[in-house]
């Protein structure tokens, strides 16, 4: 545990502790001068832009996490149940993608979804549309489908991971004393991988809401999330480093908030 | 792998103004050799040789064109690549002074950092670049590299931003950046994330007296006009490579504040796009110099580099690797004719900067009186990112 420890203070708690101090801090012309001042949180607070870009980020975050879940949590029910002897065949291919680049991937979406990109050509070519669908790339609907892609795979991982260690006996015997498949499900498997859920679900949530590079290029004029905002204070002429490190702990606040909210909601259901 | 996947790949997210990110993956570009300029070479008052730290924009090191007088004098060149114009100034303030010797600050940049009297360039002793002596008349003693009668900086490169579209879709471009905001032009712009090119093309489109100092009111003004204009615009480019790549896959017909290699690399892809700015308003320009850090360590290495990389055969060259202007009169002459064709060459024949020299696109970092600060034009160009 003390090498973990001592990496996790190092690379995780000294810069963010660093980067708490610095919120405090204000900036003038090209200096940083050392400070105690609250102006940055409370202009984070008031400012209408933040506000509904944290809303928007909140927003594609979720709907990104609700695809990439129960479409990951298929998957892997499919490789432990269904397919169990090709399981491990199936998580290498799906772990094939992960060998290609982050921005490959990124600009492979923006091929298929482009104006003249493979799926409207393709509808195209079938009959079904006449005119590309733009929507389907520089929107949110680009960014959500863009993220799921590029997050799936995460998501397999602790999800498969978590259901190997269910026995086929429980769902049987579940079955056996007479509950549905979905009761069964809900009751049964459900709880036995939270753990597993609540890792994909982080996976799928948190780093869709930290990114700014996928907006950034699949999400055209409309679709700014509030990491491009945390970034553009930390570049380039006009850049305010406290205001930045001011609005990266509040994503951050926000975020884990909103987990913890969905984590205890999953936790309900469950009960239920 | 595809060729054009490749150039982005190479191309790194968040850089400010990106030309030069733009031509990471154009490897190969050079079509200059420095056949005949001298490599050896001594400083005034001490023999090269050691170390050269280069902090500044991705090719200005010059990785192929100072080759020859790298090795001609022994020295080893530590390079690194800025992405942020400001990257020196964060160095130099987080512990790095003492540690850079070359820097490639742009125009506006330079200037505002002397205005602001801080601490980040040395004055040059032109006495030790003799080759500076060929500069085009608007790079000698250009006024955003002159302060107090010293001189920080000695230009490498110059070119402008124009607007690039598709010649098949548009016969030639609206007078004013305003015209932009008729929806013809639906689904078919895109703008570079560059706050203040933005900002001051539509400043000037508004006939604002000063575009690049606004008051609260002027800039609001400004983000009024540039939001009429939203609708229309498909996305916001991250970067030049980004910009062209939406225009090469036809996502988008116009891009706005691009740049005239964007035209070349298209017509490799099979596309063609040509230049022409809105004729009433026209565009800006930049230009990037070398400059020596204050506590440079290897001082004489940095006045040698850049006497070498101001001789005309190294000026052309670079110049045509980065797809720019060159400096240096006699440069022009070496030039290869599709890359020099590309900048309007008047405008760097009149001494005192020309429009250069009086033309700002970057606004003050701080608010001077009511004239806002840059920080309020960063939050206008978000607000019209995320409306």
């Amino acid at each position: 545990m003390l090498p973990a420890g001592i990496f996790y203070v190092v690379f995780f708690a000294i810069p963010m502790l660093c980067l708490l101090v610095l919120s405090f801090w204000r900036a003038k012309g090209f200096e940083l001068i050392p400070d105690f001042t609250l102006d940055n949180y409370h202009k984070i607070f008031t400012s209408p832009l933040y506000r509904a870009l944290m809303l928007r980020t909140i927003g594609v975050a979720f709907t990104t996490a609700l695809i990439v879940v129960p479409v990951a949590f298929a998957i892997s029910y499919v490789m432990r149940f269904v397919f169990e002897r090709r399981g491990q065949l199936i998580l290498q291919i799906i772990l094939l993608s992960l060998f290609s680049g982050y921005l490959v991937r990124i600009y492979a979406w923006r091929t298929i979804l482009g104006k003249q990109g493979l799926l409207n050509s393709t509808l195209q070519w079938l009959g079904i549309i006449e005119q590309p669908l733009e929507f389907l790339i520089y929107s949110n609907i680009a960014v959500v489908i863009t993220l799921s892609g590029l997050l799936l795979p995460l998501a397999v991982l602790p999800l498969y991971s978590a259901m190997l260690n269910v026995s086929r006996d429980y769902i049987e015997a579940a079955r056996d004393l007479g509950a549905g498949k979905l009761h069964t499900l809900r009751t049964v498997l459900v709880p036995m991988v939270i753990p597993g859920l609540r890792t994909a679900f982080a996976f799928a949530f948190l780093l869709s809401a930290g990114d700014f590079v996928t907006p950034a290029l699949v999400g055209g004029s409309q679709s700014m999330l509030i990491g491009n905002i945390v970034a553009d204070q930390f570049r380039g002429i006009g850049s305010n480093w406290p205001l930045g490190a001011g609005m990266a702990f509040v994503v951050v606040a926000v975020m884990l908030l909103a987990y913890l909210t969905v984590m205890r909601l999953i936790r309900w259901i469950t009960r239920w | 792998m595809d060729e054009r996947l490749k150039i982005f790949l190479d191309a790194k997210l968040n850089a400010d103004v990106s030309r030069r990110r733009f031509l990471q993956g154009a490897a190969g570009l050079s079509t200059l050799t420095v056949l005949g300029a001298g490599t050896h070479a001594f400083a005034a008052d001490g023999k090269l040789g050691g170390e050269l730290n280069f902090l500044g924009w991705d090719g200005e090191h010059g990785g192929n064109v100072a080759k020859p007088f790298l090795e001609a004098n022994n020295i080893k060149m530590n390079a690194s690549f800025q992405s942020a114009a400001d990257e020196a100034l964060t160095r130099l303030n987080t512990g790095g002074r003492g540690s850079m010797d070359i820097l490639t600050p742009n125009k506006d940049f330079q200037a505002a950092i002397l205005n602001a009297g801080t601490e980040l360039f040395q004055p040059l002793d032109l006495s030790r670049i003799p080759t500076a002596a060929g500069l085009f008349p608007a790079f000698k003693d250009a006024p955003w590299l002159v302060r107090d009668g010293k001189t920080y900086g000695i230009p490498i490169i110059w070119g402008n931003e124009p607007c690039v579209y598709n010649p098949k879709k548009w016969d030639a471009m609206p007078p004013k950046y305003t015209d932009f905001a008729d929806p013809k032009f639906k689904g078919e712009l895109v703008l570079l994330d560059d706050p203040f090119g933005n900002i001051w093309l539509w400043a000037t489109s508004l006939e604002m007296p000063e575009p690049s100092r606004l008051t609260a009111a002027q800039l609001q003004q400004v983000l009024d006009a540039m939001l009429k204009v939203k609708p229309n615009v498909v996305t916001v480019g991250a970067s030049h490579g980004d910009m062209a790549d939406v225009l090469v896959r036809g996502d988008a017909s116009i891009g706005v504040g691009g740049w005239a290699y964007q035209v070349m690399i298209a017509k490799e892809k099979g596309v063609d796009l040509v230049v022409g700015s809105p004729s009433v308003d026209g565009t800006f320009y930049w230009s990037d110099s070398y400059a020596i850090a204050v506590d440079a360590p290897n001082i004489d290495n940095a006045y040698g580099f850049i006497d070498f990389m101001t001789k005309p055969e190294s000026n052309a060259a670079l110049a045509a690797e980065l797809a720019s202007g060159c400096t240096v009169e006699a440069a022009y002459d070496l030039m290869p004719e599709n890359i020099r064709s590309m900048f309007p060459y008047d405008n760097v024949r009149k001494p005192g900067g020309g429009i250069l020299g009086t033309q700002t696109v970057v606004p003050p970092q701080e608010p001077d009186g009511d004239v806002v600060g840059a920080p309020a034009w960063v939050e206008a160009w978000q607000t019209f990112k995320a409306s």
